[in-house]
C-alpha cells in the first residue's frame, strides 16, 4: 500500500474481529489488550526510528521482526509485508534508503492505527 | 486436583497477554495455571520452584533486549532443570533448520507464527493434556498389576507354608 493510500483509507486498518472471537467477548480482556498495544507500539515505532537514523540493521531487524507479531494480533494486516520486507533488507544489511521509505509508511500506518484504537477503546470502557 | 502449570515466555506484551487469554478460555474446563515471562531469565528463577509441566518458547527471545538468552539456551536450561517439562518452541521463521535444532535440544513441538498459530498452539497444548492423562492412566494401571501381582504372590506363599508346616488345616 502506498502512502497516498495509507493517507486516504476512510476504512479502519485494525480489524480487531479474531481478537475479540478470541477473548470470548469479554470487554476487559479486550481493553487491556488495547492499552498494551498502545504503548507497546508507540515504544517500538520509538525504538525502530532511532535504529534507522543510525544505520544499526541488527536492531531495525530485531524490531521489524517484533512488530510483525504485535500488527498481526491487532488485524493491521497491510503492515506485515512492509515489516517483512524491513526485515528482510535489515537481515542482509543493504538498503537503508528503501528501509527510510518503508518506515514512513510504516509510521504513517501506525499514527492511524493509533488514533483508531484510542477511539476503539472507549466502547470498553 | 493437580494443578497443571503452564509458563509462557515471550518477548512480546501483546502477544504473550493475548496467548494467556486464549489458552485459558480454551481450556476453562482444566485446572491450569498460566504465567507470563518477558526473559527466559526471569522464567528460569521460577521455574526451579514450580517446575512447569509446559513452557511455551518463543525462539526469539532477545528481539527487544540484545543482552537476554535465546530460545535454544533456554530450552537447554529448561531440559537439564527438569527433563520431564514439555517445551512447544514458537517461531516466526518458517526453517526446517530451526525446527531441527528445536527438537534436537528437546522440544516437544515447533510452531510457526502464521495466521492460525493460536489455534496450532492449542492443538499442541491439547495433544500434551492427552499424553499426560494417558502417562498417569498408565501409572494407575501399573500400580493395580503390580499389587495384584504381590497379593497374588503373598497368597501362594502363604499357603504353600501353611501347607508344609500346618498340612492338617488345609484338609
Amino acid at each position: 500500500m502506498t502512502t497516498n493510500e495509507l493517507n486516504n483509507q476512510a476504512a479502519n486498518i485494525c480489524d480487531l474481529t479474531e481478537l475479540k472471537e478470541m477473548m470470548g467477548g469479554k470487554n476487559n480482556l479486550i481493553l487491556g489488550m488495547i492499552d498494551t498495544f498502545l504503548g507497546q507500539i508507540r515504544e517500538e515505532l520509538l525504538s525502530i526510528n532511532g535504529a534507522i537514523e543510525k544505520i544499526n540493521y541488527p536492531v531495525i531487524k530485531n524490531f521489524a521482526h517484533t512488530m510483525k507479531s504485535t500488527v498481526s494480533i491487532m488485524g493491521i494486516v497491510i503492515l506485515r509485508p512492509i515489516l517483512q520486507e524491513m526485515e528482510n533488507l535489515a537481515a542482509h544489511t543493504e538498503g537503508i534508503e528503501k528501509i527510510k521509505e518503508l518506515n514512513h509508511e510504516l509510521n504513517l500506518g501506525c499514527k492511524k492505527a493509533i488514533e483508531e484504537m484510542e477511539s476503539e477503546r472507549q466502547n470498553y470502557i | 486436583m493437580n494443578k497443571i502449570n503452564i509458563f509462557i515466555v515471550e518477548d512480546n506484551a501483546i502477544f504473550r497477554m493475548t496467548l494467556k487469554a486464549d489458552i485459558e478460555i480454551t481450556f476453562a474446563n482444566k485446572p491450569i495455571i498460566v504465567t507470563l515471562f518477558e526473559t527466559g531469565e526471569t522464567c528460569m528463577e521460577k521455574f526451579k520452584e514450580i517446575k512447569p509441566q509446559i513452557v511455551i518458547l518463543d525462539y526469539h527471545l532477545n528481539g527487544s533486549n540484545p543482552n537476554a538468552a535465546d530460545g535454544i539456551k533456554i530450552l537447554d536450561l529448561i531440559k537439564r532443570e527438569n527433563p520431564e517439562t514439555n517445551v512447544i518452541m514458537l517461531t516466526s521463521d518458517d526453517s526446517t533448520e530451526i525446527a531441527l535444532k528445536s527438537f534436537h535440544h528437546g522440544a516437544y513441538d515447533y510452531v510457526v507464527k502464521t495466521e492460525t498459530k493460536f489455534r496450532k498452539i492449542n492443538y499442541s497444548v491439547f495433544n500434551l493434556f492427552t499424553m499426560m492423562e494417558a502417562k498417569k492412566e498408565t501409572k494407575r494401571y501399573k500400580y493395580m498389576v503390580v499389587s495384584l501381582f504381590v497379593f497374588v504372590s503373598l497368597l501362594v506363599g502363604g499357603l504353600s507354608a501353611l501347607q508344609i508346616f500346618s498340612p492338617s488345616i488345609l484338609r
